[in-house]
């Protein structure tokens, strides 16, 4: 494996609310172009490991690297490093004050990574490809919240990031609206993003996720490839969670 | 009974010229409410942010114990008391405008409140408009004034307008340091007239002009507001 694909490498990480510990030396490396789903038990720490790569959560040990920087690092800008890492999260978070189009625009006008008209083309871009040129000028209270969670990813892509981080993306959706978000984010995996998504959706991992990560405990129990994740599965635990979710 | 009253607006009003006193004593009470919504504003603004940054993040706990201080007396005292220790104690040895020294302890006394209000608005976003913020990568700041604060002003915008018309009505008791404001001029002329009801109940109009004036103003501004919603 060549070191330079390494996007981001996570060294013993560790995080504990308290006295009580919720991810126990985590280690495990995402190379560009993988999606990498993560799943398990709630309360297993699969959020709480995904928002601790762009520092949402501030781990309370190991090492996160990102593109070669250490962002643990109390002297790095990590408002700088969260602009390369996207993320979408359950309840979609959108600007409820600002359009949809301000809402992706926004982030790269005020953070100076675009001018005024690039953004505006760029975001005139991403609704076209999330299907929804016709809702720019609409406010997200009038949205769907499957519109809405695609107009949350095109929010993160606006900055072009280098990955992104999805939080139980579809888990906030009414049953019928899975599936638009779901398609979005096969799309981007095929686009080649490099993505890590925090899943309950058995039947994407299966099918788009180039690596599936089992967290219990704390703890990476077991990954693999889909394929043999799903079929041939070691770990007790993964197999009893198995025989829960996959009816 | 016509010719009564003719004569008795006469007596409280034209004679001497004593409209004037409610004249003057508007434009006093109008300054004086202008400016201390103004400090209050400012004051409590940053007093707000201060509190509530230190509640999210655990930075700023100086400032934030100086904020708790200064809420606590102000809150814990009558505006009265407060506006007579700012002249008679603070402001003893110097010779000092009366209008500046109201302005002053209003403002004062008003930015208590209306951090309060403030800080309240910034408490009732979802912690997820912070955390989408912070991971477009947008600085605490950055995601205050940008995400935060518009929403919070628009939310705040009927209890402020409530501060700001009781604070005009609060001046009233700014005759206690012999400044002239409207209800002072009142006053006056019912001393030189020895009649109470023409000057009290035309002071009691006035206010009462003004304030459904503001509210009119305010709810036209909080409609355009919410225009941009369902």
């Amino acid at each position: 494996m060549n070191d330079n694909d390494v996007l981001i490498k996570i060294e013993n990480l560790q995080k504990s609310f308290g006295s009580l510990d919720v991810l126990c030396g985590i280690t495990t490396e995402i190379r560009k172009g993988e999606v990498v789903a993560i799943i398990g038990p709630s309360g297993c720490g699969k959020s709480t490991f995904l928002r601790s790569l762009n520092l949402l959560e501030q781990p309370t040990g190991g090492t996160i690297t990102f593109e070669g920087v250490d962002i643990t690092d109390k002297r790095v800008n990590v408002d700088k490093m969260r602009q390369k890492i996207g993320m979408v999260f359950q309840q979609f978070n959108l600007f409820p004050h600002m359009t949809i189009k301000k809402n992706i625009m926004l982030a790269p006008v005020k953070l100076k990574v675009m001018s005024e008209e690039e953004a505006s083309r760029k975001a005139d871009e991403l609704l076209y490809r999330i299907g929804l040129p016709d809702k720019a000028d609409q406010y997200p209270d009038m949205l769907s919240g499957g519109q809405k969670q695609r107009v949350a990813i095109a929010r993160a892509l606006a900055m072009n990031p280098d990955v992104m981080l999805f939080d139980e993306p579809t888990s906030a959706l009414d049953p019928e609206m899975v599936g638009e978000v779901l398609d979005l984010m096969r799309e981007l995996a095929q686009s080649g993003m490099t993505m890590i998504v925090v899943t309950h959706e058995m039947g994407f991992a299966k099918e788009v996720a180039s690596r599936v990560l089992f967290i219990d405990e704390g703890n990476i129990k077991e990954e693999n490839t889909p394929a043999e994740f799903f079929s041939n599965p070691s770990n007790p635990r993964l197999r009893d969670f198995l025989s829960k979710v996959l009816v | 009974m016509f010719q009564n009253f003719q004569d008795k607006f006469y007596l409280n009003f034209i004679m001497d010229d004593r409209w004037k006193y409610l004249v003057n004593g508007l434009k006093t009470t109008l300054t004086v409410t202008f400016f201390a919504v103004i400090i209050g504003i400012l004051l409590g603004f940053l007093v707000a942010v201060i509190r509530s940054t230190c509640e999210k993040t655990g930075k700023m706990k100086i400032l934030n114990f100086i904020c708790k201080v200064y809420l606590t007396v102000i809150r814990g005292t009558p505006v009265v008391v407060q506006l007579l220790i700012i002249y008679f104690v603070v402001f003893a040895s110097v010779k000092i405008d009366k209008t500046f020294v109201a302005i002053l302890a209003f403002g004062l006394n008003s930015g208590a409140y209306v951090a309060e209000i403030i800080r309240g608005g910034i408490m009732s976003i979802d912690n997820g408009q912070f955390e989408a913020g912070r991971s477009l990568g947008f600085s605490y700041p950055q995601t205050m004034i940008y995400i935060i604060l518009p929403q919070v002003f628009k939310n705040v915008l009927p209890s402020l307008g409530n501060e700001f018309i009781v604070l005009l009505k609060e001046t009233s008791v700014a005759g206690y340091i012999a400044l002239e404001d409207l209800t002072k001029g009142g006053d006056i002329i019912r001393s030189r007239t020895y009649d109470a009801f023409m000057p009290l109940i035309a002071v009691a109009i006035i206010y009462l002009i003004m304030v459904l004036a503001f509210s009119k103003l305010l709810s036209i501004l909080e409609r355009r507001l919410r225009s941009n919603e369902r």
